[in-house]
């Protein structure tokens, strides 16, 4: 071993001093022919080597070039260029359009591994950091939303700080996660992440939309990869600083439609006038179901204490704005970036960034902070390289209490009322912003003119949620290039953090009055006859990776690439590697219900037992791969691989699996002499694929049946055990998918109209699911391996250059992407047909899943709704569950238009899904309350529920041309069954939107002159400005779901979800 | 070099090859056992069974004359119209097969090691328990195929009747193991009903055997489990003295405190709870009791806050629409939410005094004879009698509902706020003293003596007054088997629900198997055909 150490390092010695007595520094600079502009940006590397550097913004370069060498120089779009350089020791190039601009771009794929897109046998496509941050978006999802065919980003609601998901080629995992796998410079990381990197240091994402392309990082990318490059520094020897600031405002655009003709009034038997039968206005009701508003003067809740008996009044007519656009602030966003970036040469750089990000959310009191610093850099000496990353981001959110977001369980008291349902049911003539100081007289929760709900303003003052994430990605990668043929490499990267969180709920004191219930109408002060709702304090700590409930992860991959032409235009590469890695995390919650002490968030100051649990979790993996291309003049490549896992969360027995995956491109534009150069058909690519690729969906320690503490316990010293009613088992393996892909790449007329066409079909066996199972066997679920799945797909991306700007004229290009998915299970345990995926969301043997299924009103053999004979009220359908679509969108288009005039160019993004439905729980929630449109809609008057009938006899309709609702108002929509029926309120989920817009003004001429500036932009921005729905879409923005980020359930959304917003705004770039 | 390069990687690969085995292994849970004990098993199923009792059928409650919904809220349909669905009313089937489980786990462990036959017996008796409640919810469920996931995930329905008649043969068997199992360990303070006395799980087997007869009796009234009752007489029955309750330490912390009373009490925090909130007192039974001056009407409900400090006892009417809000209302009484460690009552003292009576009085039992509770002989009956079986259950509720305690108001702290902890929630609030035993015990005597039918022994028809006081006796705390007894008897004659929107004239005879069997075992359950829940009647029901 010592001898070997020593020739390795006698070797290593004479290399470097090779390279240090023989090279010699040229510089250079590169234009664009067609306008003589500098053209910065462009590769310059030395021939037959790896090394290279890029042209700065003035078109310059400096690369050290060995004698007799030359240099290649090439840029996307562009003709590349071999210049021998021989003596010259400043080089001018000009380079010339490409007559393949479209198909000859270095793609990054899996591994980091960079190769010519033309070689590529399987979908992947590249978004630019221009596309990405056209609209400042602050977090790197919403930058692809609409940027990729098969992409679909998945947004869990738009609040201050929004989960996102992003999902390649639809769902396959019944259960499982369907989420891309995110890879960051070569470092997979949790998916959550993506919303800590700074999405202004990204260099490029390239998107592998299926399993065979992911398949060399195994059981992790079953869904697709996204591979994020940072930025390493410039290479020009001069210090690049840039700066750029956007400030946004977001307002409160799409929300459900409210009626504004009827006040207060839910039932109450002593607000009917004895003589006309008519309801009068309630002071203190939550529903809306009062008389028509007349511009009376009314009371408004209970007058305010005993000792004054102040009244409060409103005019009983309609406000001309609506609570919503009353109660919900403009937010804004301020996002100032800086980075600093030298370097000699890309083998030599360095490069610095921070960014700060402030911003307020619709919601009074929401903030979200974010600070972000990163240093990479890549240093070479001699045959070893050194490529390091660490970014560090702090992420501080306050944040109101509602249901769905009291995450940590607190509970109780006063109370976890929804805040956007009391501003849903807000009566349209009483001025919410006189309630929004919750200690004035009349917003304190004594006072509150609504009996059975809390004022929103003492929600966001006084219930908040402050967390805090601290992550850090790091990334060291070491490398080894001995000889031309053969390199080596180890990356080891840690990825961590830690997520704290603090939830707080104030201590109220009630006054006596308030408790005694003026009105007797059971309000909420009176079951708080103790004169108290104590103070709450939760607490989370999670060690991970720095979200809630992310993993830490250590890795470690070693790469051996052999790449040796053995035969001349025979290209044979052989990639051999080595991964291992642990998850771990681990997370604790303290908490408690009975503050002492009122704002005084202590766990020791409490009454009655803290409560508090913990958990943690490790999983572990080793796996090696091999990776085999073999290409003939370029025209036809192969490439098979092969990777083999062993995984901690399956038992000894089923621990170890393989993937295989075998692929194919031809390139007949090269291969056939006749279609060489030819003006018409500038390049064609035919490419398939074949592959297989497990998903592991066993949670870490769930193969043995476990007993958990069953409720109460221990009381004292007295413990007890319960069985847990999942049952689990030692025998379960991973899921199975089998994908086959293919597709074509052509362009025409100098590649100015260019199609990328795929076709996928995945086949997924093994499905690890918790089937429902009848609880009389012991257990509500067996968690085994069953089902299959089927998904398919197209997508296309069209782009066209319709006119290419020359110098100082109009230039327009537009590209359409359009992808459909397909789906459906094939089968579960004989049996059952369908398995609950929870959301009132199921996989049903033969459709496509997530399908929504819910209940419905009895209907006629044509579905035209069964109404009752004496109350021509509708009748539910008590027998079953109907179904009523998938929940996914079955189509994804995009369309974006770029005009361009001079040095300014207009750009936007359209974005339309369809082809799946959404259920509007909030459409109960405010029918319920009597404040939705539809409501309103007969003007409350008794009506004939449209296309209906009567059952005359047994299975015999009769059309209802005359039985009236018996009861237009509180009756019919809060007595019948309408409401609490969900059918009404599922509809199509499809929209339109316009996602992006942006209006970019080029200064870099303007400031040319200035020694200091070196470039300059101002760019005007709007996000989601307008959607367009279907008719029947009366509730909300369809793309917000409640269900969790990687959760299978999209297509539910309710009054946890905030309406929908535009934002807009303008940024300023400065180069110096 | 190329050697060189493959050696490196070769040893590096191999470094890391051969810690895999122990790198890999992940198989310990940090985060929760694998095993259990016995004990441990049994003290959580106990309290899980309890908590069942007093949670799961407030709304079978409505339906059996104890509760009114809230007219603070939007009325019920499912309670006062009947619209039911397959997801209403029926989460007691995952409730009690889940707690099931655990007897059944209990009990395979126990069979294998004789020193646990006391733990063995107790899982048979609360497995027998638990499926008379599945029988009288559903007719026919899984029972010979229960608890077999591993080999069959779709268990097959047996009938209501030879289930019936096999529990009675279980807790034949689980009576033997007791009375055979010499040097057995004690279950100790894991047993939270009895604390290790086998002779209260003696008595509470047989006192379930005789419930088991007298329901099937109806219909039945030769099946075995009819005739058999005289082969376990002589081990006796519960009574006043022993009630068969569950108390694992309940206290006023949050999680802690008692099912019952944090749903009809008050919470840790000293605010009201849930149910007590949205059930009401029904105007039947409230008027019921003050045709026969029962004070327990005092105790069972509490005074209506808007008429304080007068103590003014009002309910809603059943179905109501426009049912009067909460403070014009009366809530669940001291008597029955009386403090957050009180027991939980798994079958109580006077309800198996009433069945014994009901016993004598159809001759299944010989009057008088030893294993009969002697009853209640103050009045001049007979031990053992029908009368003094009748009586002592009569008593035995007085006391178990506090009747005769007092209502008083609660000093006020300066601040409007009230200055003490107060016993129920009801604005204003109020301080309740509880009676001693003794007054409730004379109260009762007094109570006996009246003319009244339903209430004096000499004025009633047996039956009748066993079948209304036993329905009184219930009130609130086993809403379950009031609904059970009144689908057996009819009596008392619970006026129904006068929403005008009811689907049906009255409640229903039972309830629908829930969604979850209809996804995950619908062939076996399609064997039960079109269930109708105005129709199909449990077995024992006529």
């Amino acid at each position: 071993m010592k001898k070997l150490l020593l020739v390795s390092l006698c070797f290593l010695v004479l290399c470097v001093t090779q390279v240090f007595a023989q090279n010699r520094t040229v510089t250079g600079t590169v234009t664009a022919k067609d306008d003589g502009q500098p053209f910065p940006g462009a590769t310059v590397k030395v021939k037959g080597t790896n090394s290279g550097t890029q042209s700065n913004t003035d078109g310059k370069f400096t690369i050290a070039v060995p004698p007799g060498g030359s240099i290649v120089i090439t840029a996307v779009g562009y003709v590349s260029q071999t210049i021998v350089v021989g003596n010259q020791t400043n080089l001018k190039i000009a380079l010339e359009l490409s007559a393949t601009a479209l198909t000859e771009v270095q793609v990054t794929t899996a591994l980091g591994i960079k190769h010519n897109s033309k070689e590529l046998a399987y979908a992947a496509s590249t978004v630019t950091p221009k596309d990405l941050t056209q609209t400042n978006v602050t977090n790197l999802a919403n930058g692809l939303t609409g940027k990729v065919a098969g992409l679909g980003v998945f947004s869990l609601d738009n609040g201050i700080d929004p989960s996102i998901s992003i999902n390649l080629r639809g769902f396959r995992s019944l259960e499982g996660n369907n989420g891309a796998l995110i890879v960051l410079d070569g470092v997979p990381v949790p998916s959550q992440t993506i919303s800590a990197i700074n999405p202004n240091d990204v260099a490029d994402v390239t998107v592998l939309k299926g399993a065979g392309a992911a398949a060399l990082y195994g059981s992790q990318a079953s869904n697709g990869a996204i591979l994020i490059t940072t930025k390493r520094g410039s290479a020009d020897g001069k210090p690049v600083v840039t700066y750029g600031n956007s400030f946004q405002f977001q307002k409160v655009a799409f929300y459900p439609k409210l009626q504004n003709g009827f006040g207060q009034y839910g039932g109450e038997p002593n607000y009917i006038d004895p003589l006309t039968g008519f309801t009068e206005q309630v002071p203190y009701e939550n529903q809306l179901y009062g008389p028509p508003f007349d511009g009376s003067i009314v009371q408004e809740g209970a007058p305010l204490d005993s000792a004054n008996g102040k009244v409060i009044h409103a005019v009983y007519s309609a406000l001309p704005t609506n609570p919503i656009e009353s109660f919900f602030n403009t937010g804004y966003t301020e996002q100032n970036d800086i980075s600093y970036s030298q370097g000699k040469s890309a083998e030599n750089s360095f490069f610095i960034s921070a960014q700060n990000v402030t911003s307020t959310g619709v919601v009074p009191n929401d903030k979200n902070l974010k600070d972000a610093f990163s240093v990479r850099g890549h240093t070479t000496y001699g045959i070893f390289s050194m490529d390091y990353s660490v970014g560090y981001t702090k992420t501080n959110v306050s944040t109101y209490i509602n249901n769905g977001k009291n995450t940590l369980g607190l509970g109780g008291g006063f109370t976890n009322a929804d805040l956007y349902t009391t501003v849903l049911q807000w009566p349209a003539n009483l001025n919410i912003k006189n309630y929004s100081d919750p200690s004035s007289d009349i917003g304190n929760p004594s006072n509150f003119y609504d009996a059975y709900a809390i004022n929103p303003y003492w929600t966001v003052d006084n219930a908040r949620d402050n967390y805090e994430r601290d992550q850090i990605l790091s990334q060291l990668k070491l490398k080894l290039d001995p000889t031309k043929w053969i390199s080596a490499s180890y990356q080891l990267s840690n990825n961590f953090g830690i997520y704290q969180d603090r939830e707080t709920k104030q201590e109220v004191d009630f006054t006596a009055y308030g408790i005694s219930d003026y009105f007797h109408a059971g309000n909420v002060p009176s079951g708080f006859t103790s004169g108290k709702s104590l103070g709450q304090v939760y607490d989370y700590y999670a060690f991970g990776d720095g979200t809630s409930n992310g993993y830490n992860r250590i890795e470690g991959e070693g790469i051996v690439d052999f790449h040796h032409n053995f035969i001349k235009d025979l290209r044979t590469e052989l990639i051999l590697g080595n991964d291992v890695y642990q998850q771990y995390r681990k997370n604790q919650t303290t908490g408690s219900s009975q503050l002492l002490i009122p704002n005084l968030y202590n766990i020791n100051y409490i009454g009655g037992l803290i409560s508090g649990s913990e958990a943690s979790y490790t999983i572990r993996q080793i796996a090696y791969f091999a990776d085999v291309q073999i290409g003939w003049k370029g025209w036809l490549n192969l490439e098979g691989s092969f990777r083999n896992e062993h995984d901690s969360r399956l038992s000894a027995a089923e621990r170890s699996f393989s993937y295989p995956s075998a692929k194919l491109s031809f390139i007949p534009t090269d291969a056939i002499p006749a279609l060489k150069n030819n003006n018409i058909l500038s390049f064609m690519k035919l490419y398939g694929s074949i592959s297989q690729v497990g998903n592991i969906n066993v949670g870490p320690y769930n193969i043995y049946n476990t007993y958990s503490l069953a409720g109460g316990f221990p009381y004292g010293s007295l413990g007890g055990l319960t069985a847990n009613t999942g049952a689990v088992s030692p025998t379960l393996k991973p899921e199975l998918t089998k994908e086959i892909e293919f597709g074509a790449e052509i362009s025409f007329f100098h590649d100015r109209l260019y199609f990328n066409y795929s076709h996928y079909s995945q086949h997924d066996k093994n499905q690890t699911v918790s089937v429902g199972t009848s609880i009389a066997t012991g257990y509500s679920s067996q968690l085994i391996n069953v089902g299959e799945t089927l998904s398919y797909g197209n997508e296309l991306t069209v782009k066209g250059d319709i006119l290419t700007q020359q110098a100082n004229k109009f230039g327009f290009s537009l590209e359409v992407d359009l992808s459909n998915n397909e789906g459906r299970l094939l089968s579960l345990i004989p049996g059952t047909n369908s398995l609950s995926l929870g959301n009132n969301e199921y996989a049903v043997v033969g459709l496509p899943f997530p399908y929504l299924e819910g209940t419905d009103f009895q209907r006629d053999p044509q579905g035209r709704v069964v109404v009752s004979a004496t109350s021509g009220y509708p009748l539910q359908d008590a027998t079953g569950i109907h179904g009523f679509g998938r929940t996914t969108p079955e189509y994804i288009a995009s369309v974006k238009p770029t005009l361009s005039y001079k040095f300014v160019s207009l750009s936007a993004l359209f974005e339309y899904r369809g082809g799946y439905v959404v259920y509007n729980a909030l459409g109960s929630t405010m029918v319920f309350a009597g404040s939705s449109a539809l409501t309103a809609e007969a003007g409350r008057q008794r009506f004939i529920y449209p296309n209906s009938v009567i059952e005359t006899a047994p299975g015999v309709y009769t059309p209802n041309t005359s039985i009236s609702v018996v009861n237009g108002q509180y009756g019919f929509w809060q007595g019948s069954n309408f409401s609490q029926t969900q059918s009404p309120f599922v509809t199509s989920g499809a929209f339109w939107k316009l996602r992006e817009l942006a209006l970019n003004f080029n200064l870099n001429k303007f400031v040319k002159e200035s020694k200091f500036i070196k470039g300059a932009s101002i760019t005007f921005t709007g996000r989601n400005l307008f959607i367009w729905t279907p008719k029947s879409n009366i509730w909300t923005d369809p793309e917000f779901s409640n269900a969790g980020p990687n959760g299978t359930t999209p297509g539910v959304n309710d009054t946890n979800q905030l309406p929908g917003t535009r934002v807009y705004g303008a940024d300023l770039k400065l180069t110096f | 070099m190329k050697k060189y390069i493959i050696i490196v990687a070769t040893l590096f690969t191999a470094g890391i090859s051969s810690c895999k085995k122990d790198y890999l292994s992940q198989e310990v849970n940090p985060n929760a056992p694998s095993v259990t004990t016995p004990q441990l098993t049994l003290a959580a199923a106990l309290n899980t069974s309890a908590n069942i009792v007093a949670s799961d059928y407030q709304g079978q409650g409505v339906w059996a004359g104890y509760f009114t919904t809230s007219g603070n809220y939007v009325p019920n349909t499912v309670l006062n119209q009947f619209n039911l669905t397959t997801a209403d009313l029926n989460g007691d089937w995952g409730s009690w097969y889940g707690n099931l489980t655990n007897y059944n786990l209990l009990q395979n462990i126990a069979a294998k090691d004789p020193s646990l036959a006391n733990f063995q017996a107790i899982a048979i008796i609360m497995k027998a328990y638990g499926f008379q409640h599945l029988v009288d919810e559903y007719n026919d469920v899984p029972y010979s195929q229960a608890f077999q996931s591993a080999t069959n995930l779709f268990p097959a329905y047996d009938k209501g009747q030879a289930i019936y008649e096999d529990l009675g043969k279980q807790l034949d068997n689980a009576i033997k193991i007791i009375q055979s199992a010499t040097g057995a360990v004690s279950p100790g303070s894991s047993d939270i009903v009895f604390g290790g006395n086998m002779t209260g799980w003696l008595k509470f087997a047989n006192s379930l055997k005789l419930r088991l007869a007298i329901r099937i009796s109806s219909k039945f009234p030769s099946d075995a489990l009819v005739t058999d009752l005289a082969s376990t007489e002589s081990i006796g029955y519960l009574d006043g003295n022993l009630d068969a309750e569950a108390n694992p330490g309940y206290s006023d912390v949050s999680g802690k405190q008692n099912f019952f009373y944090s749903g009809f009490g008050v919470d840790a925090n000293n605010n009201p709870g849930g149910n007590e909130v949205y059930y009401r007192a029904p105007a039947f039974e409230v008027n019921t009791l003050q045709s026969y001056n029962d004070p327990r009407v005092f105790s069972l409900f509490a005074p209506v806050s808007s008429d304080w400090p007068a103590v003014v006892i009002r309910g809603n009417t059943f179905g109501d629409p426009l049912a009067k809000a909460n403070p014009l209302t009366s809530s669940i009484g001291p008597g029955l939410a009386q403090s957050s460690s009180q027991n939980s009552v798994l079958f109580s003292g006077a309800e198996s005094l009433f069945l014994q009576a009901e016993a004598v009085v159809q001759g299944y039992l010989p009057s008088g004879s030893a294993g009969l509770s002697t009853g209640n002989t103050a009045n001049g009956a007979v031990a053992g009698t029908a009368q003094a079986l009748y009586e002592g259950g009569v008593v035995a509720s007085f006391i178990a509902s506090q009747a005769g305690g007092t209502y008083a108001p609660v000093p006020d702290d300066g601040t409007g706020n009230p200055a003490t902890a107060t016993q129920t929630p009801t604005t204003p609030n109020f301080v309740w003293t509880p009676p001693t035993a003794a007054t409730s015990a004379a109260l009762a005597q007094t109570y006996l003596q009246q003319a009244v039918p339903n209430v004096g022994w000499a004025a009633s028809v047996p039956l009748t007054a066993i079948y209304t006081q036993k329905w009184i006796a219930l009130t609130g705390l086993f809403p379950f088997e009031a609904w059970n007894e009144q689908r057996r008897t009819g009596i008392p004659a619970i006026p129904t629900s006068v929403d005008p929107n009811k689907v049906n004239p009255i409640p229903p005879y039972r309830v629908l198997y829930p969604t979850s069997e209809l996804t995950t075992n619908a062939t076996n359950l399609g064997k039960e055909g079109t269930i109708n829940v105005f129709s199909s009647k449990i077995f024992w029901a006529k």
